[in-house]
């Protein structure tokens, strides 16, 4: 695989933990504005576990989903009583804020002569372990798609298991599901704190990919595309949030044949798609009959 | 009745996606006169109901309004035309002024110095509104939004009224001053067929019955037949003493 | 001391004065949401493209400002009109989320759009008025107030004392607001559901696109980022006083522009963004009913008012 390749997969591979993070909780129904700031929270706290306090990658990835999770948890238990443009705009608000905070943010540690760390809207640069250790574009891709590859496998297990139908349960009726018994408060918390953590996650292999954040990587454009993905790619099935970013930054944003007006061309596609599939694409009725064994004819009813 | 009916329904389906909530509905309203139309939950009264306003198309079959067929015409059409629904639930603008309802009742007419004319009728017709003009139509009791949305749907000058379940939560005595007014609809000339589901005060008012199940009209007849019917007075009026008033089923004063 | 007096009275009208542009965005965003009870991302994004019209046509054809102004206006028109047949009419009503994804999509194509359009970063945007600031005297110490904030307050009051009158006391008004609070009962009365939510679109696009240019011609400046700056304000200022109440939507515009005035007073531009974020989240996990939103609204809209089935 040549270069440019070898990037816009990897590129596609990142931005689907936020696409997913976006996801699990569209599924709980509700809309968050607000997960790339805990794609930002992973990116710093990873980028300083690597490059500030010379830790692991392995260690400082984990340490960025667990702070992003830990942020998550916050904003959930202060936002839970909040339902639909509430929640929208309290996580717009929220990740607003902690970009901003990373612009104020300066923590800087002299290494090697160089100073090194997060230096306010001039960002956070030489998070270079992947570079320092030897880790070609490849062995990075494996890792990035390796753990999206164990993530996926939780979702699916998640959609058949009795959790999965809680959660798509509150998402249709809050109320209907906490007549039948469910604890909608702490299951939305824990949506709440794991997309969280996957968007942390996310954000971690960012910051390792590029070496370099800034605070305007995480705006209000990324969360909301995140949020796009799953809609367009469909809200049947963890495959759709995937296939939404795939179509966007694998096709459109690497093929150049829109080079100019991609957004023009793109912005007019998703409309009409949303006219004709206003679930996405993979929508829960079509992997309905996907399951069912649709168009084989094991169940030929809806 | 040898004279054209005001209101003409003839094999009406309407569907929502693929389940038919109306299987072939006819039936006829007489000009001047209440009819009734009577039916458990989910036969499709309120379908009926929607489906004559214009705020549902009919799939197939025709329904006349004085001799035009008005089968599909948008409700802004079928109100222009002399129809009007009172719906289930009253919907009055609860954010809006009782006056501002009113108001907004007349939306479709030119002729200012007439609907302010009306409004003044209405006033008199419900002092209660009158007491009430400038209160946002949220702050009134059910029996005074139920009044508001029966002036609301009259500021139309409509020749015939529809109404869904006028007596939908009302307290048995606000029920009473509801079917008064019908009455007097009745007496200035208004043409009204209301859905109900408290058949025993209908009895009073309405000269025709018709029962609906499962999308279909199952029976018709005045109300002396419906007295005589073993399963209607089963099912609408309670076993032995039909002309007692008694709570309506969802009797949660509003 | 009194100097100090002076500082916060100055701010406070400083806020007051850029606030009433907030208030303008915010009703604007009020407006398209009680008639559809969906979110409308790409409203600043018609503002934007209305404001890029304007530009477009005062730096190519020496249009005046008043040329620039109208173009500005309508430009918004057309634009919102364009989202409200794509994103909101094509679609059905409780297909909320669609509709706030498409009208992302859109925002996106306008933005895109405007940078074809006019592709530098920034472009000059004519000033409406121009002369020294007004010097008030006060026994404390002296005040002064700048003349296009005077304009933008100015504006912002007689559209305000317009839109009030529009709904309060017109059938058109009546219409629109029996629309807001039950669809389906407007519909029975015969008002054209449809067509009042186009018509409401274009009013809130016109009071935004009025707001926009006010706003650039106070910035004297243009940047493709006003599409996001005006969402970003109009959402936070209508969340601020309560969502769904256009008296709300003024007070919570007011309310940010003081704020943010002070908050740049005392702590610079970085902090005032991060003051007005975290005042917007407080406001929400503690009141989520806003400043003036009715109690009911209690962390929930309500459902879309429509036909049964």
């Amino acid at each position: 695989m040549d270069e440019f390749t070898v990037g816009v997969l990897s590129n596609v591979g990142m931005i689907s933990f936020l696409a997913l993070s976006a996801y699990l909780l569209l599924v709980t129904g509700e809309i968050s504005f607000g997960q790339q700031g805990f794609f930002a929270i992973g990116a710093y706290s990873a980028g300083i576990g690597t490059a500030l306090w010379g830790w692991p990658l392995g260690v400082a990835l984990a340490w960025g989903a667990a702070a992003a999770a830990g942020a998550a948890a916050l904003v959930g238990a202060l936002t839970l009583r909040l339902r639909g443009l509430y929640f929208a705009v309290a996580t717009l608000a929220f990740a607003e804020a902690v970009r901003i905070t990373f612009e104020l943010l300066r923590y800087q540690v002299e290494i090697d002569g160089e100073p090194a760390g997060p230096n306010g809207t001039e960002g956070f640069r030489g998070i270079r372990y992947v570079l320092e250790h030897d880790i070609g574009p490849m062995q990075y891709l494996g890792l990035i798609y390796g753990l999206l590859a164990a993530v996926l496998a939780l979702f699916l297990w998640l959609e058949r298991a009795r959790i999965g139908r809680v959660l798509r349960m509150i998402g249709e009726d809050p109320a209907l599901a906490a007549m039948q018994g469910v604890d909608v408060a702490r299951a939305k918390l824990a949506a709440a704190t794991a997309a969280g953590a996957l968007a942390g996650l996310g954000g971690g292999l960012y910051a390792h990919l590029t070496t370099y954040v800034e605070p305007r990587n995480f705006d209000v454009m990324l969360g909301v595309h995140s949020l796009a993905y799953g809609l367009i790619g469909g809200l049947g099935t963890a495959f759709g949030p995937l296939l939404g970013v795939a179509i966007d930054i694998g096709l459109l944003e690497s093929t150049r044949w829109f080079s100019g007006y991609r957004m023009i061309v793109f912005g007019g596609l998703v409309a009409v798609l949303l006219i004709l599939r206003p679930r996405g694409l993979l929508d829960e009725r079509l992997v309905q009959r996907l399951r069912s064994g649709w168009p084989f004819g094991v169940h030929a009813a809806r | 009745m040898s004279a054209a009916p005001l209101l003409e329904i003839a094999d009406v389906v309407t569907a929502y996606g693929r389940i038919e909530a109306l299987k072939g509905v006819s039936l006829s309203v007489a000009a001047g006169t209440i009819t009734c139309l009577l039916g458990p939950n989910g036969a499709g009264k309120t379908t009926l109901m929607l489906t004559v306003a214009g705020i549902l198309k009919p799939k197939r079959g025709a329904i006349r309004f004085e001799g035009a067929s008005i089968a599909g015409w948008l409700p802004d059409r079928v109100v222009a035309r002399g129809v009007a629904l009172v719906p289930e639930n009253r919907l009055v603008f609860a954010q809006m002024s009782v006056r501002d309802n009113l108001l907004a009742g007349a939306y479709l007419r030119k002729d200012r110095d007439a609907v302010a004319a009306d409004l003044e009728r209405m006033y008199e017709r419900f002092p209660r509104l009158r007491e009430r003009a400038q209160q946002h139509a949220g702050t009134l009791s059910g029996g005074e939004q139920q009044m508001l949305a029966v002036a609301r749907a009259l500021m139309s000058r409509p020749r015939l009224l529809l109404m869904d379940e006028p007596s939908l939560g009302l307290a048995p005595l606000v029920v009473g001053d509801i079917f008064r007014i019908i009455a007097g609809l009745k007496a200035e000339g208004t043409t009204v067929f209301l859905v109900e589901q408290n058949a025993r005060v209908a009895l009073d008012v309405a000269d025709r019955f018709y029962l609906m199940e499962q999308g279909r009209v199952s029976f018709q007849g005045t109300p002396g037949e419906v007295v005589q019917d073993e399963v209607i007075r089963r099912a609408y009026l309670g076993s032995a003493r039909p002309r007692l008033p008694s709570p309506p089923p969802q009797a949660g004063e509003g | 001391m009194g100097g100090r007096l002076i500082d916060a009275v100055q701010n406070t009208l400083d806020g007051l004065m850029v606030g009433s542009s907030y208030a303008l965005l915010a009703l604007g965003f009020t407006l398209t949401f009680g008639v559809m009870r969906r979110l409308n991302l790409a409203y600043g994004a018609t503002i934007m493209a209305g404001v890029y019209l304007g530009t477009w046509l005062t730096l190519e054809h020496d249009a005046g400002v008043a040329a620039g102004g109208s173009a500005a206006v309508g430009g918004a028109i057309l634009a919102s009109l364009y989202v409200e047949r794509l994103c909101f009419a094509s679609l059905p009503e409780r297909a909320a989320l669609a509709s706030m994804v498409s009208s992302f999509a859109v925002w996106m194509q306008l933005e895109e759009a405007a940078m074809l359009a006019l592709p530098r970063h920034t472009y000059p945007f004519p000033a409406l008025v121009s002369g020294e600031p007004l010097g008030v005297v006060l026994p404390w110490g002296a005040l002064a107030l700048r003349l296009e904030y005077l304009v933008m307050l100015g504006s912002a009051m007689a559209i305000g004392a317009g839109l009030y009158f529009v709904l309060q006391h017109t059938r058109f008004g009546r219409a629109l607001r029996a629309t807001t609070d039950n669809a389906l009962g407007a519909r029975l009365l015969g008002i054209e559901v449809g067509a009042m939510r186009m018509r409401a679109f274009a009013l809130a696009a016109a009071v935004g696109g009025i707001a926009g240019f006010l706003i650039a011609a106070t910035d004297q400046q243009v940047t493709p980022m006003l599409g996001m700056w005006t969402t970003i304000k109009g959402l936070v200022a209508m969340m601020l006083g309560g969502l769904g109440s256009l008296r709300g939507a003024v007070a919570g515009g007011l309310l940010l522009g003081v704020v943010e005035a002070h908050a740049q007073w005392y702590f610079g531009p970085q902090v005032r963004d991060l003051v007005a974020f975290l005042l917007l989240f407080a406001c929400l996990a503690v009141r989520p009913a806003g400043l003036l939103g009715s109690a009911r609204a209690g962390g929930s809209h309500r459902p879309p008012g429509g036909g049964r089935g």
